[in-house]
């Protein structure tokens, strides 16, 4: 009886084992790779294209400006002087027209702040000079503010005679040298 | 016989002009209620054999020469009458003899010894007529500082006259001669010119103060013309103020106050005052019109200006605080630079007829003006020497702009500088 019972667990094992195998080897029976396929025989294409370049937005008159410096802004000299007459200090017509102008150009650029230097020929004398270059100064600004321009973006200073454009001593050197002229000191 | 008495005439009227000329100098004096004073100064003792010392002797008897005869307080004796009396002997002095040539005061100088770089020497004022000995000092100094031991005592000579030390002052001006408009300062005779800043700025319109240790002067940093108080023995700067235009320093005579023209407020040129150390700054004027260039009484209770409220640049004065204002220049259309003289009675300015300038003097008694110089150029900025009697100033009659010195009266004009250009002179006080 026990002999009987230990040969069917024997059985009983072999048919496991065998059936075990069984599977396993199902799972290895791949099917071989197809033929591959026929290719027609035509040549490579190369679609050719420029490389795009990934272009920055423009830079504005505004940027352009702003990336210059002072000195480079003052050499080009946006603002034009504007001239007096003899031992007066009132804005002439044709000096309106140019200050109309600066006025424009400081209205598109509201951050400058400029220093109007008032100047003098030497047919004055040094301590009333002074003070009439000062006067010079100040009717500029009073005619900018009159255009809309914020009077604390001016500053003035007065040269008196002592730096004179034209060294000459002529109608045309004193006519020259009798001005209001622009200095941009910040931006 | 004719030919001995044309010859007995001709020594009389030789001799009679040698006594007239110096009388002829005390009656230009009298005309300034001051004569001046006979003084004689002999050729000055050398003690020792070297020649060095003897050069020093010379040097030094030139310099004090000069200055006394420029003083206009003192007038030297001709040297000739020092050969009709008894050779000085500074141990017994015959003051007898001193007298019968005129002589009020008598300088005796002395240089015991010069060795190297050094020098001694002694200076002795008597007075002729008490035959008594006022002043003496002995001076010991290195021979580069000889012109200033000079100076010294001839200004001691001065002193006891009761006059302000004159040759010992100091004239700062502005100088282009190195670049740009720095400060320089000289002595009253042009020697010793010195710079004074080099800060690469523009500088401007320097003044003394009262106590000839510090200069008040515009200069020209970051887009401003500030005012600033400078001590040139220290090297200290002050700033006064920076706030806008900032010009025409003057200190006042009693050392307390200075008074300047600003754009400080409302950005119109104003007369303002601020304490000499440039504290506390007030305003005088209050005008739309220019108001500039303030000088200071003697007294330092007025103050003179130049103001273009009725039109045209004229002088006015007003009182320190800004109130009482009158007119004082008439007659011409462009009036500036007041300068109020340290013994009071004129005011000299730079008045503009056709383009040129010339430098007059009100006398403010009198009320009588008188024109200073006479010349087809441009002549201004006039400052007063220390006692009154004399003006510095500036000229471009040479086509450059030079400085110059004249008498009160208009006489005696000098030049004091050729290297660039030099202007705004101002004489200490």
């Amino acid at each position: 009886m026990k002999k009987a019972i230990i040969f069917s667990l024997a059985f009983l094992m072999v048919f496991a084992a065998l059936s075990s195998c069984r599977g396993r080897a199902r799972v290895e029976e791949v099917t071989p790779p197809p033929p591959p396929p026929e290719v027609e025989e035509q040549p490579e294409v190369e679609k050719v294209e420029e490389p795009v370049i990934v272009k920055e937005p423009e830079l504005t008159e505004e940027e352009i400006f702003m990336s210059k410096t002072l000195e480079e802004i003052n050499l080009e000299a946006p603002l034009q002087m504007i001239h007096f007459d003899y031992d007066k200090y009132f804005i002439r017509d044709d000096a309106k027209f140019v200050l109309e102008a600066n006025a424009d150009w400081l209205k598109k650029y509201d951050a400058i702040v400029i220093l109007i230097e008032g100047h003098c020929d030497e047919r004055g004398t040094e301590e009333y000079n002074l003070a009439l270059g000062e006067k010079r100064a100040k009717s500029t600004l009073d005619y900018l503010a009159s255009l809309g321009i914020s009077a604390d973006r001016i500053r003035t200073i007065s040269y008196g005679k002592s730096v004179p454009l034209d060294p000459e001593h002529n109608e045309i050197s004193w006519q020259k040298n009798r001005r209001a002229q622009f200095l941009i000191i910040r931006k | 016989m004719k030919t001995k008495c044309i010859l007995l005439g001709g020594i009389i009227i030789f001799l009679a002009v040698l006594i007239l000329h110096p009388q002829q100098e005390v009656v230009i004096s009298i005309k300034e209620g001051m004569p001046a004073i006979p003084l004689a100064l002999p050729d000055f003792i050398v003690l020792s054999s070297s020649p060095e010392s003897k050069a020093v002797a010379q040097e030094l008897h030139q310099i004090i020469s000069d200055d006394l005869k420029y003083s206009q307080v003192f007038q030297l004796l001709p040297k000739s009458y020092y050969s009709y009396i008894r050779p000085l002997n500074p141990e017994e002095i015959f003051f007898k003899d001193w007298e019968s040539i005129q002589a009020n005061i008598l300088f005796v100088g002395e240089v015991p010894e010069s060795e190297g770089k050094n020098f001694l020497f002694e200076g002795k004022i008597y007075d002729v007529k008490a035959g008594r000995l006022i002043f003496g000092k002995r001076y010991q100094s290195e021979k580069v500082l000889l012109r200033l031991v000079a100076h010294k005592m001839a200004d001691e000579i001065m002193k006891i006259y009761g006059e302000r030390e004159l040759f010992t002052s100091k004239i700062v001006f502005i100088s282009n001669r190195d670049g740009n408009d720095e400060l320089y300062m000289m002595d009253y005779d042009g020697h010793n010119q010195t710079r004074v800043t080099f800060n690469k700025k523009q500088d401007y319109m320097p003044a003394w103060s009262a106590d000839r240790k510090k200069i008040a002067y515009t200069s020209y940093r970051n887009n401003k013309a500030g005012l600033y108080i400078l001590n040139p023995f220290e090297g200290e700067i002050t700033e006064v103020v920076s706030k806008g235009t900032n010009f025409a320093p003057t200190f006042s005579p009693d050392g307390k106050k200075l008074a300047f023209c600003s754009t400080l407020e409302e950005g119109n040129p104003e007369i303002y005052v601020a304490t000499s150390e440039g504290k506390k700054i007030k305003r005088l004027t209050f005008n739309k019109a220019i108001d500039t260039a303030p000088s200071w009484s003697p007294t330092s209770r007025e103050i003179a200006f130049t103001s273009d409220r009725g039109g045209t640049p004229q002088i006015y004065i007003m009182d320190a605080e800004g109130s009482n204002i009158r007119r004082i220049s008439f007659g011409g259309s462009y009036h500036d630079a007041p300068a109020w003289s340290p013994a009071g009675g004129r005011i000299a300015y730079v008045s503009r007829v056709d383009q040129i300038f010339d430098i007059y003097a009100l006398n403010l008694r009198t009320e009588q003006v008188v024109k200073l110089t006479e010349s087809n150029a441009r002549n201004e900025t006039p400052s007063w020497s220390p006692g009154g009697r004399h003006l510095v100033f500036s000229s471009n009659i040479t086509g450059t702009i030079q400085l110059y010195t004249i008498d009160y009266d208009g006489s005696n004009l000098r030049r004091l500088t050729t290297k660039g250009e030099n202007k705004l002179p101002d004489w200490s006080r």
